[in-house]
């Protein structure tokens, strides 16, 4: 069966909205969904083994983290939102399928989301900083219950926006999971796609970068309380987990480019000029390593762990940016995605950035009232 | 048809969509209304130095959160998740038309997220205006994101002028917006006062604070019962006359309009006897039967708002097959089979032979065999009727429905759709492809149960 018979005609409502707009929204969105993303996807994990097996600094972090983690959920689903939203938006064509094809792996994400997160709070609200036992074993197996699952959300969220792009599989998903033509929603994109193993173990593998990150950010602002001694830990720790987190992302990097990409991606990332974003790409990553390496040098500070974190959120930014090219890419093949007939919902539009613009004062008004109460106290 | 249609057995895939949204619902209304009670009360507890009552709010506080940023916003986004499997011509329409609207109210979510820990979390260490003003900040945040959602779900009961002049705001400002924003609004009152008095009476031991909170809480939860019934009255002004029309014709909606009164009348009269009256009633047992009781009527009144719209997701705009109306003619044409984006590929596939020059060929569908007749009858009945019907067994399943009737009945009935059952899409296919379906419904209907003495030869039916 020809794919393409499977891509429905456009839309009948136009695009409300210029096609750099979604484009610029959906990655911003996406970008900062990774960073919290990234910290229960693989940092919770790390914590968790972090506790069970680390020395004083170790449990130290662990719990701090812990303690952070509903707070991170919170904001990291809710900046999901964005993306979902400008995905469904423009390319509703094809998100739409994918999903419906795998419709019970990807309704379980909610479906595992729930327990997941509170999960997180129950082992978080069994911490206590004077406790030197720590949580009970029944909270400890809540801790590592919610890591497994976060991580399983993970490879799920994989599974569906690599069948998003990835029409080709769609006649053999279908094939092999109908009645009668329609969907059982029972079909796994990773039997069909091959991408998805690279693409879950890279995210992985950024994921413990991110996290790395977010140790010497939170040992640097945060953890005012904390000995001198716990920082430099922090800042040694997150190097050796920054190490670890790029090479495992060259690696599966390598296998997801080399190994499972469609030859026209191929053949276009590696030509001039895109093969300019792919070279960043792949060699960003390596930048907070170094600047890691530096920090536990020359010594804990302020900007150089700010400076870091900063980077590590560029990092993000550009594998974002590149992700949007490859799907452009790959879609592409099926439809003019930038083609799209649009009729410019303007007085939306502007409203909907004022209140953006607006929402961001109110936020920032309210974090300053906290800062304040925190010198004060 | 646009898109793969997705087959849940016994339940039918839009079935779920309810199910999330009457489950988050239950808790969305209490985010809204309990955010200002939380924001009111600190206040007047601040005011009054009332040391018992603000160690009481900040418990509520705790509870609120862990119930309202998890599963309320995660049961948020599974309505998400579930429109767009089971409904996703609709969610690209709506979508579509209101991304902004959307994108507005994730503004707002933002702003109650980082209120709502802040509040919580910065509880005794922040002062005490700024502590109210952050509550009030949570408050008025979750109140606009109702009034933003609510524009757009009124939308696809009475979407107005918008078929005509499709822009976002005509659909915004919809016949239905202030009736539901009035209800919604009365819902999150009423609600969040029953959470409270529920909480309270269980978490409470001192009988003169859960006097007091029985006290102030009663007011706004009459006042949100009021608001239920004049939004409730404007609603059913303003809904289209078909779906007036749909609450005689279907038996189930009739019992549930007389539920939804009855249990409404239990809860007035509850916190009349009850808080209003008697402050000192308030016992576990009398609270949660009186947030049951809410439940129950909330639960029934979204599920009829939902239920009216047939045939329509949309009204006038997308029918519950995931069909626009403008296609019909089109579809007439060339035939479901050879008119769908999935379905044709269905038919290119198995039965290639059967489409030519982009429609049916009629002469090769007579000669196909019986067993292939019922094998695409199936796969009309998943894309034209499995919305809301089961197949054999289930939520309205259709075999029961079809019971005794020979496939010529069968087929005769499908065609008069258009005449005779308005809150069902018309048939949208060939009278030719109505035969199929109909051979595929006589496949799975049931006989009639054995063992009736009815006093006589059954009628034997030209089968
Ligand atoms: C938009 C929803 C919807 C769709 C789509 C739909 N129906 Fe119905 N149908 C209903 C409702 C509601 C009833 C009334 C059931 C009741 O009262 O319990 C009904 C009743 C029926 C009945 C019984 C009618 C009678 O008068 O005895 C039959 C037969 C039936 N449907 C067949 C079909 C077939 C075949 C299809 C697909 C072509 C279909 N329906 C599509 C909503 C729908
Ligand atoms: C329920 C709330 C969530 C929403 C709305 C959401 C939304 C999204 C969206 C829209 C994307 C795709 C971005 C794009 O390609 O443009 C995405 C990607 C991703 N999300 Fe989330 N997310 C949520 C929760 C989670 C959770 C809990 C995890 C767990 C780890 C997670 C892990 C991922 C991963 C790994 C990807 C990358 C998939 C890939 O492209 O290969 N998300 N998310």
């Amino acid at each position: 069966m020809n794919p393409q018979m499977l891509v429905d005609s456009a839309s009948t409502v136009p695009l409300p909205a210029p096609w750099w707009f979604v484009e610029f929204f959906k990655v911003l969105g996406f970008t900062l969904h990774l960073a919290p993303m990234h910290l229960w996807f693989a940092g919770l994990l790390v914590a968790m083994m972090l506790r069970a097996g680390g020395g004083l600094h170790a449990r130290t972090f662990s719990r701090r983290f812990a303690k952070q983690m509903p707070v991170l959920v919170a904001f990291g689903v809710n900046f999901g939102i964005v993306p979902l939203l400008f995905l469904q938006l423009a390319y509703y064509q094809f998100f739409y399928p994918a999903t419906i094809l795998m419709a019970w792996f990807w309704i379980a994400i909610v479906a595992i989301l729930i327990p997941a997160y509170y999960g997180v709070y129950l082992y978080a609200f069994g911490l206590r900083d004077d406790d030197p036992a720590g949580p009970s074993a029944f909270r400890r197996w809540i801790g590592w219950g919610s890591a497994v699952m976060f991580i399983v959300i993970g490879f799920l969220f994989v599974n569906g926006l690599s069948l998003t792009s990835s029409v080709d599989a769609w006649p053999a998903v279908w094939k092999d999971h109908q009645v009668a033509g329609a969907a059982t929603g029972t079909g796994l994109a990773a039997f069909y796609v091959p991408m998805v193993w690279p693409r879950w173990l890279m995210m992985f593998g950024l994921a413990l970068e991110t996290t790395a990150a977010w140790i010497v950010l939170d040992a640097a602002w945060f953890a005012r309380r904390e000995t001198d001694d716990y920082r430099r830990w922090a800042g040694r720790f997150a190097f050796g987990l920054a190490v670890v987190g790029a090479a495992w992302f060259a690696a599966a990097g390598s296998w997801y480019v080399f190994g499972t990409w469609p030859g026209p991606v191929r053949e276009t990332m590696f030509a001039w000029p895109a093969m300019i974003l792919t070279a960043i790409t792949a060699l960003s990553p390596g930048l907070p390593v170094v600047l890691l390496a530096m920090l536990t040098q020359r010594g804990f500070s302020r900007t150089a762990a700010t400076i870091v974190a900063a980077t590590q959120f560029g990092v993000l930014a550009i594998n974002a940016v590149s992700r949007q090219v490859v799907q452009n890419l790959e879609i592409g093949k099926f439809t003019d995605l930038a083609g799209q007939t649009a009729d410019i919902q303007w007085s939306p539009l502007i409203l909907f950035l004022v209140i953006f613009a607006l929402g961001a004062v109110v936020i920032l008004w309210m974090v300053a009232q906290v800062v304040k109460a925190a010198r004060s106290t | 048809m646009h898109y793969p249609w997705w087959y849940v057995p016994y339940s039918t895939g839009p079935m779920l969509i309810a199910l999330v949204a009457v489950v988050h619902v239950l808790v969305s209304h209490y985010a809204v209304g309990g955010g200002l009670f939380l924001a009111v009360e600190t206040a007047f507890a601040y005011r009054k130095q009332h040391r018992d009552y603000l160690a009481y709010l900040r418990r509520h506080a705790r509870f609120f959160i862990l119930l309202t940023v998890v599963f309320g916003a995660i049961t948020g986004v599974a309505i998400w998740w579930t429109i767009g499997l089971a409904s996703p011509l609709a969610t690209e329409v709506l979508i579509r038309t209101f991304v902004f609207g959307w994108a507005m109210e994730w503004v707002f979510f933002v702003i109650e997220i980082a209120s709502a820990f802040i509040f919580y979390y910065w509880w005794g260490r922040l002062p005490e205006r700024t502590h109210v003003r952050i509550g009030w900040i949570y408050a008025l945040a979750a109140w606009i994101s109702l009034v933003l959602i609510t524009g757009i779900t009124a939308f696809m009961l009475n979407p107005g002028d918008w078929p005509g002049n499709r822009t976002f705001w005509v659909g915004f400002f919809n016949p239905q917006f202030i009736p539901q924003v009035v209800a919604r609004t009365g819902g999150a009152l009423l609600l969040a006062s029953l959470y409270v008095y529920l909480h309270a009476s269980l978490s409470i031991k001192d009988e003169r604070l859960r006097e007091l909170v029985s006290r102030r809480s009663i007011r706004p939860s009459l006042a949100g019962a009021v608001m239920i019934t004049a939004g409730g009255a404007g609603w059913y002004v303003f809904l289209p006359p078909s779906a007036i029309a749909v609450l005689p014709s279907a038996a189930v909606l009739n019992v549930f309009m007389g539920l939804i009164v009855a249990m409404t009348a239990v809860v007035f009269a509850a916190l009349y006897f009850g808080p209003y009256r008697n402050p000192s009633w308030l016992s576990p047992g009398f609270a949660a039967m009186m947030l049951i009781f809410g439940f129950g009527a909330v639960s029934i009144g979204e599920f009829i708002r939902e239920a009216v719209r047939k045939p329509y997701v949309v009204y006038n705009v997308v029918l519950g097959n995931q069909i626009l109306p403008e296609e019909m003619p089109r579809l007439a044409e060339s035939g479901v089979l050879a008119g769908g984006t999935w379905t044709r590929a269905f038919v290119t596939d198995r039965y290639p032979e059967l489409i030519r020059d982009d429609r049916l060929d009629l002469d090769r569908l007579a000669a196909l065999h019986h067993a292939d007749r019922v094998a695409l009858g199936e796969v009309l009945f998943q894309y034209q009727c499995n919305d809301c019907h089961a197949a054999a067994n289930g939520y309205s399943a259709v075999g029961p429905l079809v019971r005794g009737r020979s496939p010529r009945e069968i087929q005769r009935l499908i065609l008069d759709f258009r005449n005779t059952h308005f809150y069902m899409p018309p048939w949208a296919g060939t009278p030719e492809e109505a035969g199929l379906l109909a051979d595929y419904l006589r496949a799975i209907a049931p006989d009639n149960p054995e063992g009736m003495f009815l006093g006589g030869n059954a009628r034997e039916d030209d089968r």
